[in-house]
């Protein structure tokens, strides 16, 4: 035990060769030559300075596509509310083989997009007429709010560029005056301080109105997809404008763009488990038959210790 | 400074081979780390020859 240590033992004197390394003037250039290249990139190229979107320029530049996506908020048909866990428990979520990944980890930001998208921002309105059309939503059945919610969708399917429809059979309820309410709130930015403000007094809690923009119907699809930021466009390592983005993302988006990844409803937790493994490859490299003879095969260390291994061979 | 500037809030120009699009941006980052790796693979380290396999 005790040669075997003496052969191998790691804290034994080195008896190679040496060389002077001094770590504090590499550390003080690398920190000069960066602070010179991020200033002086930073003064030439700027910074993207898109405006954020918010749920005031999405329904005053495409009110239909937000009435539509309000309606599907009552109706529980987008995708926020059929999303699952961490939200709520309508669909199972991501899973990876037998392990429901996203389902075990449990609701942990209750959101019902029908009350906290639509119905509660517009009980803070001193509107009697919306009041009422609330009321009267509140103490339907839900059997009852489906049936309205999904008649005024169908109806507004048919007349895609209309934000309020008559309602001359009754069968919208009360859907047209609260959806019509919503939208004006919406135009005047008040929504948007509704929703940030739902559960802390500082907007600085986005979840809700983020949600309820992703569930637009085109607006935002056609925005992310015309900057090239749609996860089957590489998205997740591209920039808005033309700045350069996240390129070191490049094997995580890779993944997504061939299949059986790029139709997988699993998509995520198997990019990412996939990811995970191919880590796990790299740190323990050394450990791993035939992949640790790959410097042998390739000794690029050669080539960066040439002037060592010459003088060896001499 | 300002006339120095350039403005990238324009839509990126996209380069397409098979399934893989990049942007025009990222092909030079990516092309420009690539570069500096084989730079500094290839050249030489500056005057530490006299040091180098010193032994103690």
């Amino acid at each position: 035990m005790t040669r075997a240590l003496s052969k191998h033992d790691p804290a034994k004197k080195w008896s190679g060769p040496t060389r002077p390394y001094d770590l504090i003037k590499e550390f003080v250039i690398a920190l000069v030559v960066v602070a010179i290249l991020a200033g002086g990139l930073a003064a030439v190229f700027s910074s993207p300075d898109d405006p954020a979107l918010t749920l005031k320029s999405w329904s005053t530049a495409d009110p239909a596509d937000f009435v539509q996506t309000s309606v599907g908020e009552l109706a529980g048909t987008t995708t926020s509310a059929g999303y699952g866990a961490p939200y709520n428990t309508a669909a199972e979520g991501q899973v990876l083989g037998p392990l429901k990944l996203q389902k075990w980890a449990g609701v942990r930001i209750p959101i019902n997009p029908a009350k906290d998208f639509v119905i509660s921002p517009l009980l803070i309105l001193p509107d009697a007429a919306v009041k009422q059309a609330v009321n009267e939503w509140n103490v339907a059945t839900a059997d009852a709010q489906t049936k309205w919610a999904t008649a005024y969708a169908d109806a507004l399917a048919k007349s895609p560029k209309s934000t309020s429809l008559d309602d001359a059979a009754g069968a919208y309820g009360p859907v047209p005056t609260i959806t019509t309410a919503l939208l004006n709130m919406a135009q005047t930015g008040a929504l948007d301080g509704a929703l940030t403000t739902s559960d802390t007094p500082l907007p600085t809690n986005f979840t809700k109105p983020m949600l309820f923009i992703a569930d637009s119907g085109t607006y935002f699809p056609d925005l992310a997809s015309a900057q090239h930021l749609s996860g089957d466009q590489w998205g997740v390592m591209n920039e808005t404008g033309s700045w350069p983005g996240q390129s070191w993302l490049w094997l995580f988006s890779f993944f997504y763009q061939v299949e059986p990844f790029k139709s997988s409803e699993n998509a995520d937790t198997q990019v990412m488990s996939l990811l995970g493994l191919l880590t796990l490859l790299l740190m323990f490299l050394p450990l791993i038959p035939l992949l640790r003879r790959i410097p042998y095969r390739i000794p690029i260390h050669r080539l960066i210790w040439r002037d060592w291994y010459r003088r060896k061979k001499a | 400074m300002h006339l120095l500037s350039i403005d990238l809030n324009h839509p990126a120009h996209y380069l397409h081979f098979g399934v893989v699009s990049i942007s025009a941006g990222n092909l030079i980052m990516i092309t420009s780390i690539v570069v500096l790796f084989v730079l500094a693979l290839a050249l030489p380290f500056p005057n530490h020859h006299d040091d180098e396999g010193s032994h103690k």
